[in-house]
Formats: structure tokens, C-alpha cells, sequence
């Protein structure tokens, strides 16, 4: 019996089994970049039969495993230690069946999340999550995080679009859960609500079912900008008072705006700005008419400095390139980036920037705020220099005071990224002993030897393998390439 | 019968904990014609846990005992504007409760894409059988933190864990509804336009295809819908659908000596389950996937069951002779082991029935 390389080679053959510690070196982190861990090998199966056999492998051989997309995730979620092997499924990119009719596709794991509302873009469909890495993150991905992005609030987290999957299981049997028709049966448990945003500590999701979305009639992006962060929150408070449910609302601060408009992704956002508003609302055209004014006029209660509305699809994207590009812009701003992720009650947004920002020059650290408004969801980052020991550690603590003022204003550690490693040590901010110990009943279910993906999600007591820990290494910034905009000119940031 | 009626969590633990054999658990007790029989089980009702412990108009979010009625929740909400999204069990059943609505989740959606009482839970807290207190979720509107456990809860009918605590989505009310209420057609036209209006890019709040079982093969399609009046006007104008009053019966009450099913299907598959049923059983099929139907007999119900899997659907009994009900279609085998499993670990006495 030869090392569990030489196995995995046999099922796979040499170009699908990475081994070699150069080859290794773009699978030893996800997008949050400071924890590191070189795994022991990258497979690449091609098939739910060839995760399978490999499945079955690493479970004979007591190798734990991690699953692995695109890994575009912020929270170490895919990354490795040094004992486990990365089950990449980025090679299983297959749309497997559409229907037009009934609502829904049938995808592989390595599908790229825009990629398939592009296949399905001519019959007038959309898959509607659309995390900001929606142009490279993939379906499986988005599956096992159960991601969110600008338009969930809306629409909904990935969970809401997921009817089904095919999985399998850490000691390569099979599991469906869920169907086309939906992800329960009457008489049946939900299974796959529960696999979603288990952040693949449950398995390995092969043929995912999702639910397609009409094309909405018409779209309108507007962006205010105001001279205070206050009036921009209480703009939004007043929008969702109203009854109004834009598809999006996204604020950026002044720090942001600067960050994005010297950079490539300038957007000419007004830099005299202390916050920008961006909405958008979907619907029938009478509708969005209607709903535009009522937004202008709510706007202009709150002192908005500037209202603009994109006038045609470029405009649009115009619009939207400033707040898909924030992250990259903040490349300019230091060598790291720490992006965070908490959420609180959207009446409690203003208490909650007030306290970051009481944090940031308490650990005198650069913080910039760019955040989803309507469901509360912050993500403050923190540019830093990896390279000082010193600066990590400030970073770290002030990261941590952060999510604790979220979850102390009744919010939670994270809203779409979730734990990984990164936020592991934080789960027991919200969560106590026996929480955590049924939630580990639970992934017992799945994966009884704690061998998938071990270290993530939940704090284990008796894991495999030790989660990398940070800081590690050098964390590079999180410099997003230029995003490929959606077929219709850019529904998705 | 053994009544037990805990007032708050802890009581729920200790009753939990204390009672041996089998334990029915009970919201206000509405559902229990449509469960399998627990004749000999302790009912543990938790319609004491009654409070709204916390109401967030501006978050449109809500804390609520597994015992609050719909009735209660909805008043409150109606009174800041808002309103629970997912459906109902049925209009004028007001002393239905939060924890079996989630329980049992008898509807689904009521239109493509819509509500549901999966996507209104944000979070619960809980109790096993052997009283461990646990919680899930969050209260706000987005996290991703921990396993979502109280998604286990909706539909469990109660076999898993008991709530305690339940934290609620809630959306703001339309500003205009009307319904609308088509003329009984054959089955393909009725079918045709209920696909044509629960795909359409904003479809109705509500679509339902509905055979009545007078004696007539023919459906209608009955709905509403929802927003500004500018929309709702132009929807029932371009679709010319006449106006009619709301439906009242989502849930099918069976025939005498007859049984319902309660299931689900892709819609485009309507047809191919219609084409095994007598032409006159009462049909309702929901927006969101859902049907029930009624059968005469156990023996039409148990070929429906054998057949169905071939359509791509699932079906249980859900009322009818008590001992048959909660028989269903073959799940997946491996979704079966994994079910089987979870009870296992959750309730290892089985305790829940």
C-alpha cells in the first residue's frame, strides 16, 4: 500500500492529484487570507463518482478532507492543515438540466454562480444570490456557506433557492436530500436546510437543485449621497418603514468612496460625501416608477446632498462598479485587508457605526465601513500591514470587540461569510456549551469521525486536525480582479 | 390521557425530562386530526407559552412562545403595519399557534418562490427530550453562524426537539390586495393559466388551482394580488381575471371512508397525477409546489403512493383512518438513514412520537 498521494493518484491519475509544495500553494488559503495551512494533496474528481471513490479512500485511510470551490470564501472555510486533503470540485462545472417551466436547475458543485444565470439569461431566468464574488465563487460554494449578497435582501440567502442535493457523505455513500419539487417532503425532515451553510463540514454536495427567478420588468439604480453617515441610516430606516423592499441598499462611507474613486473602479462617487446610498429596485416598470419618486422624496427628507439615477445600463453599472470594487480599492489603503461581517437589528445601524468607529481609534487601526443596510449587515474592514506582528494583534482585537458590539446589539458574529476558522474562537459569543453540543450531535449525523472539513464552523473538542491559526503567515490583500458584470449589464455586483 | 401544560422553558425541560414513554407534543391541538395516532403518548401542550416576548417593528422581526396564537401575532403586526408572510393553515382558525404552524408547515408556499415557514424562522430555542436546552439561529434577519438547526424544526411535526422560543420575520403589509377568482375550466386551461401567472417575473401573492369535488373534473384557478394598486389593477386587467371572494379551505377535509394526501410536485406534472385520480376528488394545488388530494379509499391512496415517485413527486396521508396517517412515499434511502439517524441522536429513546 503505497502514501495516500500515490492512491489518490491511481483514482485520478497525476494531473488531478496535486502534491508538490509549489503546486499546493494556491489551495493554502480561501480569500481571507491570513490563516494558512498546506495540505497534504488537492484532488480534482471530475464525476459524483469519482468524489465518491475518493471520499471512500480518504475514509478508509482516516485522512480528513476539505471541500473546496472556487475559494473565494472570507472566512478560512476551505482552508487546510497540513493532514488533510482539499477536495476541490472546481472541475465540475456542468449545468445538468434547466427547466424553463417548473423553475429550476440542476448544477454541479463547480458551476460558477453567474455562470448560470448567464445559461439561463435568454429564457428570461436568473439564479437570484449574488455574493459579490458572484462572477468567480461557484454554486457548491454558495451551497456550503449558504451565502448571501446585495440583492438578499430581497430575495433571500442561498438557502431560500435550494430545493435539493445530491450528497455525498463523508464515508462516500449517497445521500438526496431534497428534490425538484422542493427541499422537503411532507412527511420528511429537512435535511437539506440543515446541509446549507454547514459550511461543508456535512459532506460534499454533487448535483445541486436550484431555484430560478423571473427576470424582473424593469431596474432602477439610484445613488444619494449625504454629509452624514446618520442620514444615510435613518434614509434607509424610512425606505423599509414605508413598505418599500428595494432589491438593494448598500451603504459605503466616506473612507470607502475615497478608497474606490482612486482607484481603478472609480465611480464618481461624490468624495465630499460622508456616506452613499445605493438602491435598486426591481419589479414592473409601473411599480419601480412609483416606488422611485417615493425614494427621491424620502431622500430629500433626509437632506440628501445628491440624488442620481442611472439612466441606462452603463450607467448602472457605473453605479455598481464603486461597491463591487470597494474591496479592491481597498488594496490602495494598506498591504491586508480584514474584512468582518457582523450584523445587527437595522434600527440599531447607527449605534452599531458608532461603536466601530469608537473601536478602530481605540486600537488605532484603519477601518472603512461597506455594508448591506437593509438586512444589517456590516462589513467593516480593516487595512492593515500583515508584515507587524504588532498591527495583527490590534487588528485581531479590535476585530473581535467589533462582532461582540454586534451580538451585544442583539446581532450576530457573521451574516454571509460565515465561521471558517476565522471566526471560530467567536462562535461563543452567541452560542453556549449546549448549543454547540447538539449542534455537534447533529453534524455527527453526517460525518460521525469529524474527519470533513474539521476545525470549521462549530468548536470542536476532540478534532482530527487543528484548524490553522492566525496570524500565520502574511496575509496578502484581497485584491478582487475586475468583476465580469451580468448579461443583462450588470445585475449582479 | 395524561395533560401536561407547561408554562415557560424550563418547565417544558423538566416536564420533558421527567416524563417516560412516549410524548405528543401539542400547540393548540388543530393539527392532531392530521398527525399519525399517539394514543398512548403524554400530550405536553405548550399553548402556555403565549407571550410576544419582543416585537421590532423597525427590524420587522419578532420573539414569540411556540403557544401565541396566529391570531395574536398577526394583531400585533397588523398594528405597526406588518404581518407574518408565510401562510396560514387555515382563514378563521384563529386559535392556531406559532410552534404548529412551524411544525407542521401544511402549505408551503403559496406562490412560486414565495414565503414560506422556512424563510420566516430565524431562529428558535429549543429543548430535547431528555430536557438539554439548546438555541439556533438569530434573531435578526441575516447569520450564518452555527448550524441551522431550527430549520429541522419546521415540518418535524414535533419528533425532533420542542420550541420554546421563536424568532419571526415579518413583512410589511401590501398596500393593496384583491383576489381573484376564475370560472371552472378544464383541467389543461386551468393548469395553463395557473403556470402562466405563478411564472410571471412578479406573480401573484397567492395562486391555487382548485377541483372542488362536486362531481366536476373542471378547475379554477383562484389567487391575489398584492402591492401598490397601480400593479394590482394592471395585473387583474392584463390577465383578466375576474374578482371573487378569498379562498377559505386550504387543507382538504376527506370524504367518508375516503383519506387525503398531502404532497408535493412540480407543477408541470400536474396533469400526470390528475390522469390517476377519479374525476371528481377534491384537488387543491398551491402556488408553491404543494397539493392535497382527496381519495376515496385506502386503496386509491396506497396506488397513488406507489405511483407517484415515478412522477417525481412525494405524498403522505395526512387524514383519514388514524393509523394510516403519516404513511408516505419511499424517501431516499440515504436520506432515510441520515432522518433515521437524527432522531436517533436528537431523541435516542425515541421519546417524541
Amino acid at each position: 500500500m503505497g502514501s495516500i498521494q500515490d492512491r489518490l493518484t491511481k483514482l485520478l491519475g497525476r494531473d488531478r492529484v496535486l502534491h508538490s509544495p509549489d503546486a499546493l500553494l494556491a489551495w493554502e488559503c480561501d480569500g481571507f487570507t491570513v490563516h494558512r495551512g498546506r495540505p497534504l494533496a488537492v484532488v480534482l474528481p471530475d464525476s459524483t463518482a469519482e468524489v465518491q471513490a475518493v471520499l471512500q479512500l480518504l475514509h478508509a485511510a482516516e485522512v480528513p478532507f476539505v471541500p473546496r470551490g472556487a475559494g473565494t470564501c472570507l472566512s478560512g472555510g476551505p482552508t487546510a492543515a497540513g493532514d488533510a486533503v482539499v477536495v476541490d470540485c472546481s472541475r465540475m462545472r456542468r449545468v445538468l438540466e434547466v427547466s424553463t417551466v417548473d423553475l429550476y436547475a440542476i448544477v454541479e458543485p463547480g458551476v460558477v454562480n453567474l455562470d448560470l444565470t448567464t445559461a439561463v439569461h435568454e429564457h428570461g431566468l436568473h439564479y437570484a444570490p449574488d455574493p459579490s464574488s458572484q462572477s468567480v465563487c461557484t454554486i457548491g460554494g454558495n451551497l456550503a456557506e449558504n451565502s448571501g449578497g446585495p440583492h438578499c435582501f430581497k430575495y433571500g440567502m442561498t438557502t431560500d433557492h435550494v430545493l435539493g442535493a445530491l450528497v455525498v457523505l463523508p464515508d462516500g455513500s449517497l445521500a438526496r436530500l431534497g428534490d425538484t419539487a422542493g427541499p422537503r417532503a411532507p412527511h420528511g425532515l429537512d435535511l437539506a436546510g440543515v446541509f446549507t451553510g454547514s459550511e461543508g463540514t456535512f459532506g460534499i454536495a454533487t448535483e445541486i437543485t436550484v431555484r430560478l427567478s423571473r427576470d424582473p420588468e424593469a431596474i432602477r439604480t439610484l445613488l444619494a449621497s449625504f454629509s452624514t453617515m446618520a442620514d444615510a441610516c435613518r434614509t434607509v430606516s424610512d425606505i423599509v418603514a414605508a413598505g418599500l423592499v428595494p432589491a438593494a441598499l448598500e451603504i459605503l462611507d466616506r473612507a470607502t468612496i475615497r478608497a474606490v474613486e482612486a482607484s481603478v473602479y472609480r465611480a464618481g462617487y461624490p468624495e465630499d460625501a460622508a456616506a452613499v446610498l445605493l438602491v435598486e429596485l426591481d419589479g414592473p416598470e409601473l411599480v419601480v416608477a412609483e416606488e422611485t419618486e417615493e425614494i427621491a422624496a424620502i431622500t430629500q427628507r433626509h437632506d440628501a446632498l445628491r440624488l442620481e439615477e442611472a439612466s441606462d445600463p452603463k450607467e448602472r453599472k457605473r453605479l455598481w462598479k464603486g461597491r463591487k470594487g470597494a474591496f479592491g480599492a481597498m488594496g490602495r489603503l494598506n498591504t491586508d485587508l480584514y474584512v468582518l461581517d457582523g450584523v445587527v437589528p437595522r434600527t440599531r445601524l447607527e449605534d452599531a457605526l458608532n461603536g466601530i468607529e469608537a473601536i478602530a481609534q481605540r486600537y488605532e487601526v484603519v477601518l472603512t465601513n461597506v455594508f448591506h443596510a437593509g438586512d444589517g449587515n456590516l462589513h467593516p474592514n480593516i487595512s492593515f500591514d500583515g508584515r507587524d506582528p504588532e498591527q495583527v494583534k490590534r487588528v485581531v482585537a479590535a476585530g473581535k470587540e467589533i462582532l461582540e458590539l454586534c451580538v451585544e446589539l442583539g446581532g450576530s458574529i457573521t451574516g454571509e461569510h460565515g465561521v471558517g476558522t476565522e471566526k471560530i474562537d467567536h462562535v461563543p459569543m452567541m452560542f453556549r456549551e449546549s448549543d454547540l453540543e447538539v449542534m455537534a450531535r447533529v453534524r455527527g449525523v453526517f460525518d460521525p469521525t469529524g474527519r470533513c472539513n474539521p476545525g470549521k464552523a462549530i468548536p470542536e473538542r476532540n478534532a482530527c486536525a487543528e484548524p490553522a491559526k492566525w496570524p500565520q503567515m502574511v496575509a496578502r490583500v484581497l485584491d478582487e480582479t475586475e468583476e465580469t458584470f451580468g448579461p443583462d449589464g450588470g445585475r449582479a455586483p | 390521557m395524561t395533560v401536561l401544560r407547561p408554562k415557560n422553558a424550563a418547565e417544558v425541560a423538566a416536564t420533558l425530562r421527567e416524563t417516560n414513554g412516549p410524548v405528543r407534543l401539542i400547540g393548540s391541538g388543530s393539527q392532531q386530526d392530521r398527525l399519525p395516532a399517539a394514543p398512548d403518548a403524554v400530550r405536553i401542550e405548550l399553548a402556555g407559552l403565549d407571550a410576544i416576548e419582543r416585537f421590532d417593528a423597525g427590524d420587522q422581526t419578532c420573539t414569540v412562545g411556540p403557544g401565541t396564537t396566529l391570531a395574536a401575532i398577526q394583531a400585533a403586526a397588523e398594528a405597526e403595519n406588518l404581518g407574518l408572510p408565510c401562510a396560514l393553515p387555515q382563514t378563521g382558525t384563529a386559535g392556531n399557534t406559532a410552534g404548529g404552524l412551524f411544525a407542521n408547515d401544511p402549505i408551503g408556499a403559496l406562490t412560486a418562490g414565495g414565503p414560506t415557514p422556512r424563510s420566516s424562522l430565524l431562529g428558535i430555542d429549543a429543548v430535547l427530550a431528555d430536557g438539554a436546552e439548546f438555541r439556533s439561529g438569530a434573531r435578526v434577519t441575516k447569520s450564518v453562524a452555527g448550524f441551522d438547526l431550527h430549520k429541522l424544526f419546521v415540518g418535524s411535526r414535533g419528533r425532533l426537539f420542542a420550541v420554546t422560543r421563536l424568532h419571526l420575520r415579518l413583512k410589511p403589509l401590501p398596500r393593496s390586495t384583491r383576489w381573484f377568482r376564475c370560472e371552472p375550466q378544464p383541467i389543461a386551461d386551468a393548469l395553463a393559466r395557473f403556470q402562466t401567472l405563478r411564472g410571471l417575473p412578479a406573480p401573484p401573492a397567492a395562486v391555487h388551482l382548485v377541483r372542488d369535488g362536486n362531481g366536476s373534473p373542471h378547475c379554477r384557478v383562484v389567487g391575489r394580488f398584492e402591492g401598490r394598486e397601480s400593479f394590482v389593477n394592471a395585473m387583474h386587467r392584463t390577465h383578466e381575471l375576474p374578482p371573487g371572494e378569498p379562498i377559505t379551505r386550504l387543507l382538504l377535509t376527506p370524504t367518508p371512508g375516503g383519506e387525503v394526501l398531502a404532497g408535493i410536485l412540480r407543477p408541470s406534472r400536474t396533469t400526470d397525477l390528475l390522469a390517476l385520480t377519479n374525476d371528481d376528488s377534491a384537488f387543491i394545488l398551491h402556488g408553491g409546489g404543494r397539493f392535497e388530494l382527496a381519495t376515496p379509499n385506502a386503496a386509491a391512496s396506497d396506488a397513488l403512493l406507489q405511483q407517484l415517485p415515478e412522477l417525481g413527486g412525494h405524498a403522505t396521508i395526512v387524514a383519514g383512518e388514524p393509523t394510516r396517517r403519516g404513511t408516505g412515499t419511499p424517501i431516499d434511502p440515504g436520506q432515510q438513514r441520515l432522518s433515521e439517524e437524527l432522531s436517533r441522536k436528537l431523541d435516542p429513546d425515541g421519546k417524541l412520537v
